[in-house]
């Protein structure tokens, strides 16, 4: 448990500090290029220098990104045991902060000579991403992000049969009644997104994911959980490639903060 | 934009490749294992001590394949399993391959089928509840521990043989 607990403190703490080192950066000329002010400054003429009121307005607008994994269908032409699909979307709140939300489904197919049995499960994941590139302009949406999400899936593991190898007494086999389980995971994820063709990204995530309560199912653990990964391990790596259209609105705002050449 | 597209490809392979391994290894025992350690009792003091005595202990199993046995030179600590198809099992021990004094170790348990990994698949693990024993040269048997699993380090059953043997 204390593990969760460090994973989520040290990722509020990168979060924290990388938008403290970026308000610093924001409306200065980095390698001379001007950049463009994303914070309008309003002086309340009645008060001291020291009471300063200071407003911040985000004139990025609005964006809803939605996107689909392309490792998975490689993944599934390509393995036989196992298969996933998997959508994303995200939509910016402010700040440099996105909230996301993921699902797909997926399952799996064992079939070895002494153990058989299928899975299938929908998965979701809901969290937030934090880019930490700084924008050229309001109409930068390229990312170099890190994020946080809790997963959750049901899988349902259909019955399953086994054959047990004894060379003294001979061979048992037999079959074990289906279950459901829960699963609730803890990612920390980081990458990258860039918008190559006008509201089309392209980005790849790494994902470091943590089980949580894994040893509830631990004497029944599905071999592949679509979403998390291996099933019989308490903490995996993954990777994703996504392609995404965005949908933006409220431009007056992003017209407005046009440079002046 | 060249470079990075290369960089990306490359991680998505390894990570691709890390991702599509066929099936792990099982690095754990898949029959588990009832270890019987054999003991001594001395007529005059009662001292307990380990027997390493027997020259040839040998363990023959009551079933159809009447080929198979176990026999270690000059050991105390001998493994066998249990019948996982019933709820007793016998076994016929002697001290020494060309002897043909045998006793009879009866195994009464309860079996539990677990789970062990997708590597591994499913194993038979036991409770036992007794043991019973013929007393040719065998004195008595206890029960150490009844938990018998896949963990190979642990003893079960203690088998005492008889002081005039």
């Amino acid at each position: 448990m204390y593990r969760y607990i460090y994973i989520l403190i040290f990722s509020v703490l990168v979060v924290c500090c990388s938008q403290h080192s970026f308000a610093q950066v924001n409306g200065t000329t980095v390698t001379g290029y001007p950049t463009v002010p994303d914070t309008l400054v309003v002086i309340n003429s009645n008060a001291t220098d020291s009471n300063a009121h200071i407003k911040k307005k985000d004139l990025a607008g609005h964006q809803l990104a939605i996107g689909v994994d392309l490792v998975s269908p490689i993944t599934n032409a390509l393995v036989s045991d196992k298969f996933g699909y998997e959508f994303e979307a995200d939509y910016y709140l402010r700040n440099e902060f996105y909230l996301v939300a993921e699902g797909g489904w997926g399952g799996s197919n064992v079939n070895y000579t002494d153990l058989k049995y299928t899975t299938t499960n929908p998965f979701f994941r809901f969290g937030f991403n934090k880019t930490m590139l700084v924008r050229d302009n309001p109409k930068d949406w390229d990312m170099m992000l890190i994020g946080l999400r809790l997963g959750y899936a049901n899988i349902n593991k259909n019955p399953a049969t086994y054959l047990i190898t004894d060379s003294t007494w001979g061979n048992v086999s037999g079959s074990r009644p289906g279950t459901s389980i829960n699963a609730v995971w803890l990612e920390v994820t980081g990458g990258m997104r860039v918008e190559f063709i006008k509201n089309v990204f392209a980005g790849w995530n790494i994902r470091g994911k943590f089980m949580m309560d894994g040893k509830s199912f631990a004497n029944d653990a599905p071999l592949f959980i679509a979403g998390y990964g291996k099933g019989d391990k308490n903490a995996v790596f993954d990777f994703n490639l996504y392609i995404s259209y965005a949908i933006r609105w409220d431009r007056k705002n992003m017209a407005s903060a046009k440079p002046k050449r | 934009m060249t470079k990075r597209a290369a960089i990306i490809w490359a991680i998505s392979c390894l990570v691709w490749a890390s991702c599509t391994q066929q099936r792990q290894p099982c690095l754990t025992p898949k029959i588990a294992s009832l270890i019987l350690e054999t003991m001594h009792i001395t007529n005059d003091t009662g001292t307990i001590f380990v027997d390493t005595a027997l020259p040839s202990g040998t363990f023959i199993p009551f079933t159809d394949s009447s080929s198979f046995r176990i026999t270690s030179l000059l050991s105390s600590t001998f493994t066998i399993s249990l019948s996982p198809d019933a709820a007793t099992c016998r076994w016929a021990i002697a001290t020494d391959t060309t002897s043909t004094v045998f006793d009879t170790l009866t195994f009464h348990y309860k079996t539990n089928l677990q789970f062990l990994s997708n590597a591994c698949g499913y194993a038979d693990f036991y409770n036992l509840d007794t043991v019973q024993t013929t007393h040719k040269f065998i004195d008595s048997v206890r029960i150490i521990n009844s938990t018998v699993n896949n963990n190979v380090n642990t003893k079960h059953v203690q088998v005492y043989i008889h002081p005039d043997f």
